[in-house]
């Protein structure tokens, strides 16, 4: 008994176990609903669901890896204790953020090559010849967002401590509901609609999924999802600039070690 | 010259309603080639002072100038030149020791840093140890490891907090070697923080004591000692001891006893006073030992007094 009301203490103080019990089983619920109910919708149509599914996870593996990578070794910084050895060098803020997003891209494209063996060897479905010289604007935009969204993360933790790390992992799941990664945007209730339209990868799985059906592109729509890009991770930068010099002023930064 | 200019320093945690100082208006310098040791009990602002000295932690007033530039505006100039180790930092533990030091070497610019850390290697005695995960190592060889670290760039300014905390004697010996060997020969200037007190008086040319974020003492390690009047005499009795504990009471003095053995704290000008008073008692000890007042003690009569108000 007494092991139960201890994790019982410990459960509305700890966010990401709340995700666990409520969250998690919530945007699977989510996911999957809506996914399943557009393929019902579209039975009698004769495009490949395969080719769709297979499209949105790879490219949704574009926004994974950075995020991830950048937000996971910067907690990797903590867990080892070595954050403070870090900024008490001349390495300057620009600089390790430069070296996280550097290392996120890195291994965006080991996943990406690996993911693309893995589909055409499996799927026959090869999206360097499906999606040819579109392919550079959409995974700008795919990459560009998996940055903002880890640097995001890393500016809460800067702010809230290493007790919301959870976020890293959850960051993505949170967001992909809204951004029609299986699904178009249309199968949404028109509330959520709102909220995918102003996020970029919205257009993009959009674009990817006109592409795959009808070889069209609006191209005008990626270049909105480019600005909305660029002007996320401006504010983003700023935002983690200003987490950063409050953490230093509030003693947050030694308490990450 | 000074190295480090610290000027009225302050720096205060939280809202308003529950603010608390943790370093209080502190003002100090550390000249080149010298070895300054930053001393005080537990939360008396010890590392929060360091941490502001890093760049980790922003004054809330005050100024600090390193190399005689302002460390906020010439931050990584300054740090290039600058290390620290600590016994709360550590390293990747997945990386091998070498990696880790290269990786330190790259991050502070060293020209040659590749032989620069294999003659630090061998130094610090991490020669086998070389190629093992960090995580492999002792408490020990990793205390000789951060040391390498902090010593990679050279620095001309170095600050130890607490850097020999988990070394076996004979390794804290060769530390303490290394460091004065720097001091003497590099004229690097050290900033010092340790619970050893023998160390401390060992290493530094002058200390600064700490206590609730004001500097309440500074002078040498022999000036903080003179400050303590008392000292410790020793004495065996091999018969007598009921008339010598008397003699004690009667005259009110401050003892303690251990089997034939007592201990007496004694002002040190009353030590000749009270073996005259053991004489004239015809009271014969067999063996005494007088020992001197040291840092560890000025250290302990801090704390009480804090204790006691």
């Amino acid at each position: 008994m007494a092991v139960v009301i201890r994790h019982l203490y410990i459960w509305p103080r700890s966010p990401e176990r709340f995700m666990w019990t409520f969250g998690w089983p919530f945007f699977g619920l989510l996911i999957w609903g809506l996914t399943i109910s557009f393929l019902q919708k579209s039975s009698s149509s004769n495009f490949s669901f395969i080719t769709m599914i297979i499209g949105g996870i790879v490219f949704w593996e574009i926004i994974v890896q950075p995020q991830r990578e950048i937000s996971i070794n910067f907690i990797d910084e903590m867990w080892n204790k070595n954050i403070l050895n870090l900024f008490a060098s001349p390495l300057t803020k620009a600089e390790y953020l430069t070296a996280l997003v550097i290392i996120g891209i890195i291994k965006m494209f080991i996943t990406l090559i690996s993911l693309t063996i893995g589909s055409i060897v499996l799927y026959k479905f090869n999206i360097f010849a499906s999606f040819g010289f579109h392919i550079p604007i959409l995974f700008i935009n795919l990459i560009i967002f998996g940055i903002t969204l880890g640097l995001f993360v890393n500016s809460l933790i800067l702010r809230f401590g290493i007790s919301v790390q959870e976020i890293a992992w959850a960051i993505v799941a949170i967001v992909q509901p809204f951004v029609c990664v299986l699904y178009p945007l249309s199968s949404l209730p028109v509330w959520v609609q709102r909220i995918s339209i102003i996020l970029p990868p919205t257009y993009v799985f959009e674009e990817m999924r006109r592409i795959l059906f009808s070889n069209k592109i609006e191209i005008s729509n990626l270049i909105l999802a480019l600005l909305l890009n660029i002007i996320y991770l401006a504010l983003t930068l700023w935002f983690f600039s200003v987490m950063f010099e409050k953490a230093r002023e509030h003693g947050r930064l030694v308490k990450l070690n | 010259m000074a190295i480090l200019q610290v000027k009225n320093l302050t720096k205060k945690f939280g809202p308003p309603a529950k603010r608390f100082i943790a370093v209080n208006n502190i003002s100090f310098e550390v000249k080149e080639g010298e070895v300054l040791g930053l001393l005080g009990p537990n939360g008396a602002g010890k590392t929060t002072t360091i941490d502001m000295l890093l760049g980790l932690t922003k004054p809330t007033t005050g100024e600090i100038k390193i190399f005689d530039l302002p460390f906020e505006e010439n931050r990584e100039r300054i740090l290039k030149q600058m290390n620290f180790s600590a016994a709360y930092v550590n390293l990747p533990w997945r990386l091998k020791v070498w990696e880790n030091l290269y990786t330190f070497g790259r991050l502070y610019e060293v020209e040659n840093y590749k032989e620069k850390i294999e003659i630090l290697i061998k130094e610090f005695k991490l020669s086998d140890l070389r190629n093992n995960l960090t995580d492999s190592l002792s408490s020990g060889q990793l205390t000789r490891l951060y040391l390498c670290k902090a010593f990679v760039n050279n620095p001309r300014l170095l600050l130890l907090d607490e850097p020999t905390a988990f070394l076996d004697p004979d390794v804290s010996d060769l530390v303490r070697k290394y460091i004065l060997n720097k001091v003497k020969t590099e004229k690097t200037s050290v900033l010092f923080t340790s619970h050893n007190m023998a160390e401390v008086t060992e290493l530094c040319d002058r200390v600064i004591f700490l206590n609730e974020g004001k500097i309440i003492a500074e002078d040498t390690p022999a000036g903080l000692t003179r400050r303590i009047k008392f000292c410790r005499v020793r004495l065996f009795f091999d018969s007598n001891i009921n008339k010598v504990e008397l003699l004690l009471k009667n005259y009110q003095y401050i003892f303690s006893f251990t089997g034939k053995e007592i201990l007496l704290n004694i002002e040190e000008e009353k030590v000749g006073q009270f073996l005259g008073r053991l004489s004239l008692a015809k009271l014969k000890y067999s063996q005494i030992t007088i020992e001197k007042p040291t840092l560890e003690d000025y250290f302990l009569k801090v704390i009480r007094n804090k204790n006691e108000n």
